[in-house]
């Protein structure tokens, strides 16, 4: 039981363990020992209560931290923005110049090979699929793949915004 | 905290009422509080761990109370008291809920007679 409770407890922010985490886990022991001499049905009560306190406490600690970052990056710069030292990189503009020439061009590529066929359609040989069928088909994935990929970069920046908080909040005055 | 932040931050919900009551007597550590909770609410309010600690971390925070290792313990175990802050405004909490009694009274008084 004990064993569960300190990885709940370690659960919470790191910040927050080293405050509490020894003191939580010493009040845990006492409660854990005091009840043992107690019915089964009240330890399980107390169990269940210990085990939603501390995994919603842990979340409340996380969003609490979350929302203090965030909240103390609005305040330094007076408007919600990303971190200030984040920038993309310059090559981004040519990479993105290079994309926009490519697409011009296969679309006038397009264009020039749609005019030098006939008009007229050539007899089908062969069963073709609706185009519906096949949108409807691919759609999900790429809808859920699009999230997954926004997901994935919204965690990497979120993760890069905290660590670069954490590191000025653990300077010394000196160092600063 | 300036006085409109004590004033927002009332009334205080019935955990944290019962931890500064438990803390206004004396110091108390940490399952002192649990137990002391507990009694004095005779079994009704039962803190889990997690919510005490969340409930100390916010009252700390707002300099209500203050914690400070206690003498004569094995490990030097944390305690907590309150401050002049957390005494001011615990008796501004007792003043406001006597003021509602007191109104209570005398309207129910009313409607009976």
């Amino acid at each position: 039981m004990l064993n569960l409770y300190r990885k709940l407890v370690h659960l919470y922010p790191a910040e927050y363990r080293e405050v509490f985490g020894e003191e939580m886990l010493a009040v845990l022991a006492q409660e854990n020992e005091n009840s043992a001499r107690g019915k089964l049905i009240d330890r399980g009560r107390l169990f269940f209560r210990e085990i939603r306190g501390l995994a919603g406490g842990a979340v409340r600690e996380h969003l609490r931290i979350a929302f203090r970052i965030q909240n103390e990056l609005s305040f330094a710069t007076g408007r919600f923005t990303m971190r200030n030292g984040f920038r993309f990189p310059k090559t981004t503009i040519v990479f993105m110049l290079l994309i926009l020439g490519g697409v011009l061009t296969a679309i006038k590529r397009g264009e020039d090979i749609a005019s030098s066929v006939p008009n007229a359609n050539p007899p089908l040989t062969v069963h073709v699929q609706s185009v519906h069928s096949i949108l409807l088909g691919g759609m999900p994935l790429f809808f859920a793949l699009f999230y997954a990929a926004g997901l994935i970069g919204w965690a990497i920046l979120f993760a890069l915004r905290r660590s670069g908080v954490h590191r000025l909040a653990g300077m010394s005055t000196e160092q600063k | 905290m300036s006085p409109n932040a004590i004033i927002e931050s009332l009334p205080l919900t019935e955990p944290v009422l019962l931890i500064l009551l438990s803390l206004a007597g004396q110091p108390q550590h940490g399952y002192a509080i649990l137990k002391d909770v507990e009694r004095m609410s005779s079994g009704r309010v039962l803190l889990s761990t997690g919510t005490l600690y969340g409930a100390l971390r916010r009252l700390l925070d707002d300099d209500w109370i203050e914690r400070f290792e206690e003498e004569e313990t094995p490990r030097g175990r944390q305690a907590y008291r309150l401050t002049s802050q957390g005494r001011r405004n615990l008796q501004l909490e007792i003043d406001r809920m006597k003021h509602i009694t007191r109104l209570a009274s005398l309207r129910v008084a009313r409607g009976e007679s």
